[in-house]
């Protein structure tokens, strides 16, 4: 039994070296990858300084040109939307690494009904953020409830698991040259997407989904952030009461909503649109001079 | 309880030092403390499946202790048949009822009659076909006189409901397994060693290499209407090694869990892509499963000391049952078949493994690899509609694989697991001296340890994922 003991302690010491030193390379990886997100989540954690921030899934990254809304506000902007974050808890770690560090005027949240939903994915995408993991007791909060916490204090090279793909790939692939203050401009598609219509569909919300909800909200008040949600326009004809549930918690929290998903400058015009619910770059710089004229006109009633 | 969760990364070591703490001379109350942590084990899933084990342990054990009283050989048949059926019954109940239901309904309808036949929303427990047939098994050894009525119930109770091999196998036979329990276990160095080394590699198997190919394969595979042929041929490809990753894994995580407290369970898997005809494949892959049809099935229909047709009847008739035995669909009615018309064909032929060496060994190889695939793909196809399409997309419908959701990471990740796969099975099958080295060089076996745990950190699919093999 000694011997096994002995074996097992080895075996531990072992893996231990194997995790920290892969971990320490996997790091230097991350750090130096140009894929599509991890540039951008290195900068939200580390240096982000601008005044206006825009959070959201990738229909916030490919929609909001920074730059546009920058020269309509007169204040630095900064678009912070991270590809398949489409859950609250993604959202709050972004706003977490953040406030730590910054303070900005205006946080912008591009919202979906995925962000409350029960059957929406939800811890998925959280597993970008891990790298920075131990860095923010907040965003860490979220780990204990995807079950992800102590295996993250564990394994350095399990913080990698979600990414280490990307990041190796990241390293000859530069995906990240072509963005601009965090924007990254979606490609003119080969062909135009086909009309379809979105449902509405009654689902049930989620507790943890809606207290993380809360705490975003409460976390801005508490800083004086000005908050403001927004739901950019999307090509199928989405039903106007599509997003009742979440304006409805809007109101609660008095936070403005600007809404676009039904509006008419781009409802059947395929040539604005990547696919049913992306803008490309052409839609995305004619959505970002109507949003900012319309933030602006909230910003000063 | 999955061996893929934290809950059984507890419950394991927790066993093992409850169990050696138990005096090696107290047989039956290290017995019983096994029953008792592997009932809790199966209940994890669904308490009342519980129920359905106990029956089906309670039936076999009486039958067996009535086969063993009874002298007169109609009473003997009676017992052993009784066993059957009422095994059977239950099996059939579960996992076949509703299957037979709505073809009978189909059928009724296309002839123009209407009427409706009940179907049963019944969960299929948890493997089910596993401990039937190992309890099945037993009856017949019993009856033909090849193993010795067990009376000590929970001795026999155990055989049944050992959990390494409870849900998904290897499918035990009573002359390995019942012995073992009756023998002194004490803790043993190189068999803990040997048991820790074959889990890790199972959980490499399962999380590096299975889920990370069915990740790509399950997109592919339950939306085949909208992908193209070089989408199916990439998925036909990795839904091989999917399989293979996650049953052998499973089955090297059963026999590393057992050999750690000191049992040996028999071999399930070795190397079965290196098989060069399809009875060697059929003597590599699930070999717990085909030898129990060998014995049970196979050879009572008078096996190949029978006439050529005859024989080639036994051999498709046991695929066929074969087949049925993974799940009640045609597309594994359509497998089984297909995998006994091949074997008829090669044996028509007069392929045997032992004529081949070198290269032609290596096509042989290469072609039974290919012809597994494809028939793989009846396995893994939702209906016979989607084995259709594919087949027809793989010739005529070519084009770039799709990677949108999946991307390029996971397939070059998928291949690259298989790759390691591949050479650690090689070094394996052709004895190169780097296998050894990890399992008789005590630091390199430490190393090689630790670095596939490190490996299953960095690059497994965590979520918890149920073993394929569960459903049936």
């Amino acid at each position: 039994m000694k011997r096994f003991i002995y074996a097992l302690l080895c075996i531990i010491a072992m893996w231990w070296c194997f995790d920290r030193v892969g971990g320490l390379c996997m790091w230097w990886l991350n750090q130096h990858s140009q894929d599509t997100t991890s540039p951008k989540i290195k900068h939200i954690v580390e240096g982000i300084s601008e005044d206006v921030i825009l959070m959201g899934t990738s229909r916030c990254n490919g929609h909001y040109v920074p730059k546009i809304i920058q020269d309509t506000l007169g204040l630095s902007v900064y678009n912070a939307g991270v590809d398949g974050s489409d859950n609250i808890f993604a959202q709050y770690i972004v706003l977490s690494h953040i406030l730590k560090h910054h303070t900005p005027r205006i946080v912008v949240l591009e919202v979906g009904n995925s962000f409350l939903s029960e059957e929406e994915s939800a811890y998925m995408t959280t597993g970008y953020f891990a790298p920075y993991f131990g860095l923010n007791e907040k965003a860490d909060s979220v780990y204990h409830l995807s079950g992800d916490y102590w295996l993250y204090r564990l394994s350095y090279l399990y913080r990698y698991n979600t990414k280490v793909l990307a990041n190796i790939t990241g390293q000859i692939r530069h995906c990240w040259d072509n963005a601009e203050q965090g924007y990254n401009p979606n490609p003119k598609p080969l062909h135009f997407p086909n009309l379809s219509r979105w449902q509405t569909e009654d689902f049930e919300i989620n507790d943890e989904k809606k207290d993380y909800m809360c705490r975003f909200i409460r976390s801005c008040h508490e800083r004086g952030v000005f908050l403001c949600f927004s739901i950019s326009p999307s090509y199928s004809l989405v039903d106007s009461d599509y997003y009742t549930i979440l304006k409805g918690m809007a109101s609660a929290y008095n936070v403005p909503v600007l809404d676009y998903h039904t509006s008419g400058l781009y409802l059947n015009h395929p040539e604005y649109f990547k696919d049913a619910s992306h803008l490309w770059d052409k839609g995305a710089k004619l959505y970002s001079s109507v949003f900012a004229s319309d933030l602006k006109r909230l910003l000063n009633p | 309880m999955l061996f893929n969760s934290i809950t059984f990364l507890l419950f394991f070591p927790t066993i093992c030092v409850l169990y050696f703490c138990i005096p090696a001379t107290r047989i039956q109350a290290r017995n019983l403390f096994l029953l008792l942590a592997s009932y809790y084990f199966y209940m994890n899933w669904e308490p009342a499946y519980a129920l359905l084990l106990l029956t089906s342990t309670i039936v076999t054990y009486i039958a067996a202790l009535g086969i063993g009283r009874f002298d007169e050989k109609r009473k003997k048949r009676l017992c052993l048949v009784s066993s059957l059926v009422l095994n059977l019954a239950i099996l059939f109940l579960f996992k076949y009822y509703n299957f037979l239901a709505s073809n009978i309904e189909w059928a009724i309808r296309a002839s123009g009659l209407g009427m409706d036949i009940p179907e049963f929303s019944l969960l299929l427990p948890v493997g089910i076909s596993f401990y039937t047939f190992q309890a099945l098994g037993y009856s017949i050894d019993v009856y033909r006189g090849t193993t010795k009525v067990e009376r000590d119930f929970p001795t026999y109770a155990l055989f049944v409901s050992f959990f390494p091999q409870l849900v998904a196998g290897p499918i035990e036979r009573s002359t390995n397994l019942l012995p073992q329990f009756k023998q002194r276990h004490s803790f043993n160095y190189e068999g803990a060693m040997a048991g820790i080394r074959l889990m890790v590699w199972g959980y490499f198997l399962k999380l590096v290499l299975a889920d990370r190919c069915g990740l790509y394969v399950d997109s592919i595979f339950n939306h085949v209407d909208e992908h193209n042929g070089g989408s199916y041929l990439v998925a036909s490809l990795l839904f091989p090694f999917q399989i293979y990753g996650d049953f052998a894994g499973y089955s090297f995580i059963a026999i590393g869990v057992a050999r750690v407290l000191g049992f040996r369970l028999m071999e399930n898997f070795r190397r079965p892509y290196f098989a060069c005809t399809f009875g060697d494949f059929w003597r590599r892959w699930h070999i717990s499963l085909s030898t129990w049809f060998k014995d049970y099935v196979y050879i009572p229909l008078g096996g190949n000391r029978v006439s050529s047709i005859r024989n080639y009847f036994n051999l498709l008739v046991t695929f066929i049952v074969s087949g049925i035995w993974h799940g009640a669909n045609w597309t594994f009615f359509c497998w089984g078949t297909l995998h006994g018309v091949l074997l008829c064909i090669e044996k028509g032929l007069g392929i045997n493994k032992q004529k081949y060496t070198g290269v032609k060994k290596l096509c042989h190889c290469a072609v039974t690899f290919v012809l597994v695939s494809y028939a793989w793909i009846l396995f893994r196809s939702n209906n016979l509609s989607d084995f259709h399409t594919i087949s027809m997309g793989l010739f005529t419908n070519m084009g770039i694989p799709y990677t949108q959701d999946v991307g390029w990471g996971v397939l070059c990740a998928s291949f690259g697991a298989i790759l390691l796969v591949v050479v650690k099975d090689l070094s394996v099958e052709y004895n190169w001296k780097i296998a050894s080295l990890t399992t008789n060089h005590q630091i390199l076996q430490y190393a090689y340890i630790s670095f596939l745990i490190a490996a299953i950190s960095l690059l497994g699919v965590f979520g918890n994922n149920q073993f394929i093999y569960f459903q049936f």
